[in-house]
């Protein structure tokens, strides 16, 4: 009986700081993220609840749909741009038809120790007038007066902020794919290769299906951390020119630490969570399906 | 017949070239721009100006010189070192703690409490900072180190706690039995076989977790005003936008950003594969 209580306290010991400090700083401000998008802030006031209005003006504005665009356009990136380039620099590696795939895995994982906003104030270096980009394309066009413009066009300012998404972030997936490859079996690969498989078999066969787990999983934390970037964005262009390269939680800072809008900036949160958490069961809904069909 | 054997033997040329040029590419475009900052740093800005590509004619500690003296750095490096290393340990420890009881205590509400602390997973930073933000301001947290130290911990549990409950559960339970037979609490069970078995997920959850602090921006943004609580990132970027006519001066910032992380990752190469290659990925 002793021992058993003995048991109990000691289990609660264990579990409660790590489940205090979680239930306080992740749980109850979500809670109480929810129950403030319905209200209204002035003058860092709460001046009154308004229901669902918050929610109707942020889908009402333009700014914020220019936002969730550019949002979507860093999902098709990492989706389609990050995960297959770093599907094909993991087999590269893993195949060994070079020397030193080691040090090529070394050097190309290393930006992913780098802050993403020393990543982005460097690559504003890249593009601006002195810059490695503006160089190259200048030698090459021999134009001696190019500067980069891309930053002003309301439909192409995205672009370089994705070519440095593409930078960052594929060596991630290069380094998870490779962990998984390595996992296979290596008999698998031998008989393949004894029988005289093409390497285009190989691919389709063997490496493809054995990844097609981990590319779907990475596939759902890519659309659900394209939602969620900020730090590249903020510190590289900061939304800006007007909105252009804005992204939603970028519209959110603004709103709850720029304009005090707390209520309004709560809403967009909430937004955020609810769309992350229905791709994500979107995705899975999909791929179950896919499965089931395949089997 | 060897494994390599096997493989040198099937080599065909076009992959091999393919290859090469394939991951020459990536090394160059990923390499190319560390280092034209790293020796762009030692080149004034008036240099810089002139010549933006060629190597430095006097190479000049001047730039480091000012960033150190107005920038701010010593001090925001001193800050992420702390707030990193704290919340870091605390991470480290409550995760296991957690996870030592979510695993071996067998009692029925652990299913509940472990998918509660997965339910983390799902939400970042930015969709609590703005309650975070009125909480801390009227509780006083506001601008203290202990107001980034706790949100920093618990943004790292969630993981910490699915890592450290699969490699605990695989703990064998005899070993445990045969520790309470002999009449050890579970206070001696946690620090003489728990953690001591737990090394190499020490490592994993350890490394994770420091760079995910050391890299953090917007909780120490938003969270602190005063300058002697911000951290490098935080510092560099003010730095870097405020005077942002001295490309030299920047370049030497973000030096200052990097070079600490480089020598971390080629300390840390191999936990850092193991943990993102085993499944804990970037949020």
């Amino acid at each position: 009986m002793i021992r058993n209580r003995n048991k109990k306290i000691s289990f609660y010991t264990l579990l409660m700081p790590a489940f205090i400090i979680y239930l306080s700083i992740i749980i109850f401000p979500i809670v109480m993220s929810f129950g403030l998008s319905f209200t209204k802030w002035r003058h860092y006031q709460m001046v009154g609840v308004v229901g669902l209005e918050n929610y109707v003006s942020i889908l009402k504005d333009p700014s914020f749909q220019k936002s969730l665009w550019n949002n979507v356009q860093i999902m098709l990136i990492s989706v389609l741009g990050q995960i297959p380039l770093g599907v094909i620099l993991a087999y590269l590696l893993y195949r060994k038809w070079v020397r030193g795939a080691k040090f090529f895995e070394m050097m190309i994982f290393m930006p992913i120790t780098i802050s993403s906003v020393v990543v982005a104030l460097l690559w504003n270096r890249v593009f601006s007038p002195v810059g490695i980009y503006t160089a190259l394309v200048r030698s090459i066009t021999h134009n001696p007066d190019y500067v980069v413009k891309i930053f002003e066009s309301s439909r192409f300012a995205m672009i370089p902020i994705l070519i440095v998404l593409l930078w960052q972030h594929t060596s991630l997936y290069m380094v998870i794919f490779l962990a998984n490859l390595q996992r296979l079996p290596e008999s698998v690969f031998e008989a393949a290769v004894i029988d005289g498989a093409k390497e285009s078999t190989i691919i389709m066969k063997i490496v493809l299906p054995a990844l097609a787990n981990v590319i779907f999983t990475c596939s759902v934390l890519a659309i659900s951390g394209s939602l969620k970037s900020f730090d590249l964005v903020f510190a590289m262009t900061g939304g800006g020119p007007v909105d252009y390269t804005s992204v939603m939680a970028l519209y959110l800072y603004k709103q709850t630490f720029t304009f005090s809008n707390y209520g309004y900036g709560s809403a967009v949160s909430i937004i955020i969570v609810i769309l992350s958490v229905g791709l994500i069961s979107l995705s899975r809904g999909l791929y179950a399906r896919a499965q089931r069909k395949y089997e | 017949m060897s494994k390599t054997n096997l493989r040198t033997k099937r080599i065909s040329s076009g992959w091999t070239v393919f290859s090469y040029a394939f991951l020459i590419l990536f090394t160059v475009v990923t390499l190319v721009p560390m280092v034209w900052m790293l020796y762009s740093s030692f080149k004034l800005n008036g240099e810089i100006l002139l010549y933006p590509m060629s190597l430095p004619k006097e190479p000049t500690l001047a730039n480091y010189r000012k960033a150190f003296e107005f920038g701010n750095m010593f001090n925001a490096f001193f800050n992420s070192l702390f707030y990193s290393l704290i919340s870091t340990a605390s991470t480290v420890l409550l995760s296991l703690c957690a996870g030592f009881a979510l695993t071996k205590f067998g009692y029925r509400s652990s299913k509940v409490y472990s998918g509660f602390f997965t339910l983390g997973l799902l939400i970042t930073v930015n969709s609590v900072i703005t309650p975070l933000f009125i909480m801390e301001t009227s509780v006083g947290l506001y601008n203290t180190r202990l107001g980034v130290i706790l949100p920093y911990i618990a943004f790292g549990l969630p993981m910490a706690i699915l890592i450290a409950s699969s490699f605990i559960k695989g703990i064998p339970d005899a070993l445990i039995e045969a520790a309470v037979i002999d009449g050890a609490g579970y206070q001696y069970i946690f620090w003489k076989i728990i953690l001591t078995l737990s090394t190499p997920v020490i490592a994993t959850i350890a490394v994770l977790n420091f760079l995910n602090n050391w890299n953090e921006f917007l909780l120490v943004f938003t969270l602190t005003s005063g300058e002697n609580m911000r951290s490098l990132p935080v510092t560099i970027n003010s730095f870097a936008g405020r005077l942002n006519q001295d490309y030299g001066l920047q370049f030497s910032a973000l030096v200052i950003g990097t070079v600490p992380m480089f020598i971390f990752y080629f300390i840390a190469h191999n936990a850092l594969v193991q943990g993102f290659g085993e499944g804990a990925i970037k949020e």
